[in-house]
Order: C-alpha cells, then sequence, then structure tokens
C-alpha cells in the first residue's frame, strides 16, 4: 500500500531542493548586467511556487486512502531495456542498423512469433527510413563505431 | 469585407500545400484511429518533417492532421469501444452501444456529420476572432503578456478536475525546462552541466516526441494482452433528414461549447467533448436513453470536440498561447520555424491564417468523405497487432529526434523525457501541462523580466493595469473554480 501523492510531494521537494542548489552555482553577475533581474530570479520562483505546490500535494495524499501497490509486467521492462541500449547500440552499430535490430527485437519482446513478418519489417523499416530522410531530406545518419572500425 | 482572397489563392492553388493537406487528413484519420496515437502525438511525430518545409506548407500540413486526428479518433470509438484519441472517448458513450444494435453506419455518419459542421462553425470563428483579438494584442505591453502567461498557466488546473495541483506542477516543470540554457538577458548558463548542446536549450521537439509517443509507447508495452475486436460495418450512410432534425440542436449547443472551450487557454478537445456530451444529455427529452445508443449521444461530443479546434487556434495565433496541448505543439512548430506566434504574426506571415483556415475546412471537407466511404478501412487499420505498430513508431520517435540537429543528445533527451513521462504519468501527471510551461516559459520569463526592468522592480506595476488586472483575476477565478470542483467532487461522488 501507498500514498501516491505523499510519495510524489516528497520526491518533488527533494527535485526542488537540488534545483535550487544547483541555481547556487551560476555565475554571478553584476546588478548592472542584470538589471537587477539575475539569471536566478525567474528559475528560483519557479522552484519557490513547485515545492508550494509539492507540500499541498503532500497534505492531500496524506488525507487520501492508500492505493494498493501496483506492479509493472516483465514486458514493460524489457522495452524499457531495448529503448535505452537503442541509445548505446546506435554509437557502435549505426542509427539505421540499430532500428533494424529493434525491429526485430521489440516484436519478439512483446511476445509476436510471426517471424517471417518480423524479418519483413526488420528490413523494410530501415530501408523506408534511409529513403524518406536520406535520399529525400538529406539527413545523415552516423555509420557507428564497428562500421567506421570496418571501413 | 476583406477575407483575404489575395493569400488565400496562392495557397489554394498550391499543388504542394493541396497534397499536403490531402496527406495530413489522410495521416490524421489513420493515426487518429490508432488506439493510443492521438493528434498531438501524430503532430509530434510530423514536426521534425514539417521543419523541411516553408511555414505556411508546413503549417496547412500540421493544421489538417490536427482536425483529421480529432474526428478518426471516433472510428474506433464506435466500431470496438477503444477511443482512438482522447476527445472520442465520450463519443463512444453512445457510439459503442449504437454499433451494437447494428447501427455502426448512422453513428459513423452522424459523427462525421457532426464533426464537420462544429469544425466549420468553429473556423469562421477562427477567420473573425483571430485578426480581431489580435488587434486587441498590439495594445498589450510586458505586463499585460506576463498576467496572460500565468493566467494560461492556472487553466492547467482545469484540464482534468481530479488533479489540478499536479497539472500546476508539471506547468511549473515545463516553464523550468525552458530555463535551461543560457539567460538571454545576462548571458549565464543555466542548468547546462557543461554539456555544449545545451547551451541553447533543451530542444523542443525531443522532449515533445519523448513525452508524448515514447511514453505512450511504454504504456502499450504494459497492455499487450487487450484483445481488439471490430463490429461488422453495415455500409455507411449519412444521417436521414429526421436525424438531422433530431441532432441539429445539439450540434449547434456543442459546436458554441467546444469553440468556447477551445478559445480558452489550455483547454482542449477531450473537455469541450465531455462538456458537449453532458450538455447534450441535460438538454434531451430522454436522459435515461444516454449510453444505451442515442444518435445525440454521438453529435454532442463529436460536434464540440472538433469545434474546439479551430477555437483553439485562435489563442495559439493571436496571442501566442496555446488553446490546448495539439495546439502547443504546433505552436512550438512555429516558434522553431521562426516565426514569432502573436499580434505581428499576422503582419509577418499574412497568409499564415488563411493557410491554416483553408488546410482545417478542406481537411474537414474531405474527412466528411474519407469518414464515410473509408470507415471501413480505418477499423481495419485500427487493428494492426500493436507489436508491429509501435516498433515502427519508436523508429519515427528516434529518427525525428536526431533529424533536426543530427545529434545523439537530442535522441538521448527523447529517452529521457520518455522515461520521466511515464514515471509522471504513472503518478497522475499528464504531459500537457508540461508542454504548456515550455511552451510558454520564455514568453512569461522574458514579459517578467522587461516588466520588472521598466518599471524599476516596482511590483506594484501589475496591478495598475487594467489589462493586466482582468488575467490576474480570471487566473484566480480559474484557480478557485478548479479546487471548488475537485471538492465538490469529493463531497459529491454520485454527481461526477
Amino acid at each position: 500500500m501507498k500514498h501516491e501523492n505523499t510519495i510524489a510531494g516528497i520526491i518533488l521537494l527533494g527535485f526542488c531542493a537540488i534545483a535550487y542548489w544547483l541555481t547556487t552555482d551560476f555565475s554571478e553577475v553584476s546588478a548592472m548586467l542584470s538589471q537587477n533581474v539575475p539569471p536566478t530570479f525567474f528559475p528560483r520562483l519557479v522552484l519557490f511556487i513547485m515545492a508550494l505546490l509539492s507540500i499541498i500535494l503532500i497534505f492531500t495524499g496524506i488525507e487520501r486512502k492508500p492505493n494498493p501497490a501496483e506492479f509493472l509486467p516483465a514486458s514493460f521492462w524489457k522495452t524499457v531495456g531495448i529503448i535505452i541500449s537503442a541509445g548505446i547500440l546506435a554509437y557502435f552499430l549505426g542509427i539505421l542498423i540499430t532500428l533494424a535490430v529493434i525491429a526485430m527485437v521489440l516484436p519478439i519482446a512483446w511476445g509476436e512469433r510471426r517471424y517471417k513478418l518480423i524479418a519483413a519489417l526488420a528490413v523494410c523499416l530501415p530501408i523506408s527510413i534511409y529513403v524518406v530522410f536520406t535520399l529525400g531530406l538529406d539527413v545523415r545518419f552516423p555509420a557507428g563505431r564497428v562500421l567506421e572500425a570496418v571501413m | 469585407m476583406n477575407i483575404g482572397l489575395e493569400y488565400a489563392l496562392p495557397i489554394l492553388t498550391d499543388p504542394l500545400v493541396i497534397g499536403l493537406i490531402i496527406a495530413g487528413t489522410l495521416i490524421g484519420v489513420i493515426i487518429g484511429a490508432l488506439p493510443g496515437l492521438s493528434s498531438s502525438m501524430g503532430v509530434a511525430l510530423l514536426l521534425p518533417f514539417s521543419l523541411y518545409l516553408d511555414p505556411i506548407p508546413a503549417i496547412a500540413l500540421l493544421s489538417a492532421l490536427y482536425c483529421a486526428g480529432t474526428f478518426g479518433g471516433s472510428i474506433t470509438a464506435i466500431l470496438i469501444n477503444a477511443p482512438g484519441a482522447p476527445p472520442a472517448v465520450a463519443t463512444a458513450f453512445d457510439g459503442y452501444p449504437m454499433a451494437l444494435k447494428g447501427e455502426a453506419g448512422r453513428a459513423l455518419g452522424i459523427a462525421a456529420v457532426s464533426s464537420v459542421s462544429g469544425g466549420i462553425l468553429s473556423l469562421l470563428v477562427l477567420l473573425f476572432a483571430a485578426p480581431f483579438l489580435a488587434r486587441i494584442a498590439y495594445s498589450f505591453g510586458p505586463p499585460e503578456y506576463f498576467a496572460l502567461g500565468v493566467f494560461a498557466l492556472s487553466m492547467l488546473a482545469s484540464i482534468s478536475g481530479e488533479a489540478p495541483i499536479k497539472n500546476l506542477i508539471g506547468g511549473c516543470l515545463g516553464l523550468l525546462i525552458a530555463t535551461v540554457g543560457i539567460d538571454l538577458t545576462t548571458g549565464v548558463e543555466r542548468f547546462t552541466f557543461g554539456v555544449p548542446e545545451l547551451l541553447e536549450g533543451i530542444q523542443f521537439i525531443p522532449v515533445l516526441i519523448g513525452l508524448f509517443a515514447v511514453t505512450e509507447l511504454l504504456n502499450q508495452a504494459q497492455e499487450l494482452n487487450r484483445k481488439k475486436i471490430a463490429i461488422a460495418l453495415s455500409a455507411v450512410k449519412l444521417p436521414s433528414l429526421n436525424d438531422f432534425r433530431r441532432v441539429k440542436n445539439t450540434i449547434l449547443r456543442s459546436s458554441g461549447i467546444g469553440i468556447f472551450v477551445g478559445v480558452l487557454p489550455a483547454e482542449g478537445s477531450t473537455m469541450a467533448a465531455m462538456i458537449g456530451y453532458n450538455e447534450a444529455k441535460r438538454w434531451s427529452n430522454r436522459p435515461e436513453e444516454f449510453g444505451k445508443g442515442v444518435i445525440e449521444g454521438v453529435a454532442g461530443p463529436e460536434a464540440a470536440n472538433n469545434a474546439a479546434t479551430g477555437g483553439s487556434m485562435v489563442p495559439t495565433l493571436a496571442l501566442g498561447i496555446p488553446g490546448s496541448a495539439t495546439a502547443a505543439v504546433i505552436l512550438g512548430g512555429l516558434q522553431v520555424q521562426g516565426l514569432r506566434p502573436g499580434p505581428y504574426l499576422f503582419e509577418e506571415q499574412p497568409g499564415l491564417l488563411y493557410a491554416i483556415f483553408f488546410a482545417m475546412l478542406f481537411a474537414n471537407i474531405l474527412f466528411l468523405f474519407i469518414g464515410l466511404l473509408g470507415a471501413k478501412i480505418f477499423s481495419r487499420i485500427s487493428l494492426i497487432p500493436s507489436t508491429f505498430l509501435w516498433p515502427t513508431v519508436f523508429a519515427l520517435c528516434f529518427v525525428g529526434a536526431y533529424g533536426l540537429n543530427q545529434s545523439m543528445v537530442d535522441v538521448w533527451i527523447m529517452l529521457v523525457a520518455g522515461l520521466v513521462g511515464f514515471i509522471l504519468k504513472k503518478n497522475g501527471f499528464g504531459p500537457a501541462p508540461i508542454i504548456m510551461g515550455i511552451v510558454l516559459g520564455g514568453l512569461i520569463e522574458t514579459s517578467l523580466a522587461q516588466s520588472m526592468i521598466i518599471f524599476d522592480q516596482q511590483w506594484t506595476v501589475f496591478f495598475s493595469r487594467p489589462i493586466a488586472m482582468v488575467f490576474f483575476i480570471l487566473a484566480v477565478v480559474s484557480l478557485a473554480a478548479a479546487q471548488f470542483r475537485s471538492l465538490l467532487a469529493k463531497f459529491l461522488p454520485h454527481r461526477r
């Protein structure tokens, strides 16, 4: 059982405190240059309002009945792993090959077993993207470290 | 009366613009029909493509997608009880029961005619109200713009009656994200963590794609077992004269509601549709039949949600204040194109208003035919397995985020925005308020800083300017109304 709003409010309050601390690191400028509106002025104003709202959220959470804890299924965690891996893989394999890999792995992780269709998607998707973006819109995709080393 | 034919003709005769409007309408109906994909997400995904176009063709494409996407959601709401987009949720209340009774075609016909009627009425309002509002806004100075920005943010409290505080926090988070980068007044770096790509601020498009599309991808990853069953669709037919007589008042009333709700900052089609449905029920002689499949229950929300699309473009173009989440995305697109939404937009880009007007008008007429003739096909599209649909959407997200600056930092921003967006959504924080905050951030900070500098740090200046005072009062009323509604829902739960 958990008090969702209370936990969210406490986390947000912590976030505000960290963000405020980060504003203390901003370079200082003379009052003449900043015309008495220093670079910290607006972020701190927003953080103050956000902290105030977070405190209200904490109290509304305490008033409410706690909700039962919710567990996320394995397919969700697999998806998170796959999309983060995509960001890392793109450095090594390049974006187009990475997208072909994702087009194979993600459907399988989601329980798809029609392998011919999966293979077709893995081939057609990067080719379509290459045609539209590189040939049509002149977007250059990096080849990736592995291909660069091989070539 | 000058209706701007000199601007309209080049747009109407440009094959590229016409082609893009047709493409935008088709993509919009498909995206709207696909459960999980909303018009906001569609516009977000198409935004990177649109940046390769000139402003007028780009805005025509996005506007057509916006109104067609709003209608597209009704197809799946009626046929498979899975609203393709949030504005179509209320359509399912009576549309699906009608389909179960074998009246799917009649329900789709009513939905199409009501949507088109609401859409066209709202476009007329857009054509005349936007320049009028812009003329008023010429007299606005920084204090008025700051007050207007505060009012727009305060309206976030009303987006969802259950989570006003969370919406306001989301808006603040957006404002904070907008402060990342070099402060324009002093040249000081803020929250850049030494990353050179962040000096110009966090790019809007990757955040947008992350918050709308990647968040939904993760959401879909939890719902893989949900089965979608299509109902056999008899020939789609137009409403009979008798049907039309029955719903004409509902359409007119709901269109008025939709336009009004759309013009209010931050309030979009979803709220308009809900109010449209409730009002249709309240004014009906047979309210007890609602929920069992009555045509007024389809006409009310459909006229209202599409009327809100034109309405929401009024403050977006005239004041630079988004009227809905999708309008916020379009506004961001205009800013990325280097345009300055607000009263001067009509001077700098006089054809833009007409491009939007004709794109949306053409899209409305087009989706009437598409909706009636192609409903069977679109209902099949909605049955595309999510195991193939979402990897394709993810690939588009990846390339869309990368394409603008050809930078992997933008891809990581998109991924992080998606993960954070999912965690926030799980805890009741929607993406729309954050986007609104990001879009309004620049305007609010700049106008506040300018006001403070011009009026020598005198806070009282805000209360000595009548227009600014009106906006502040409206902001207080909006916050109080949201709080009052929350309390009402708490103490009178049976009335919700």
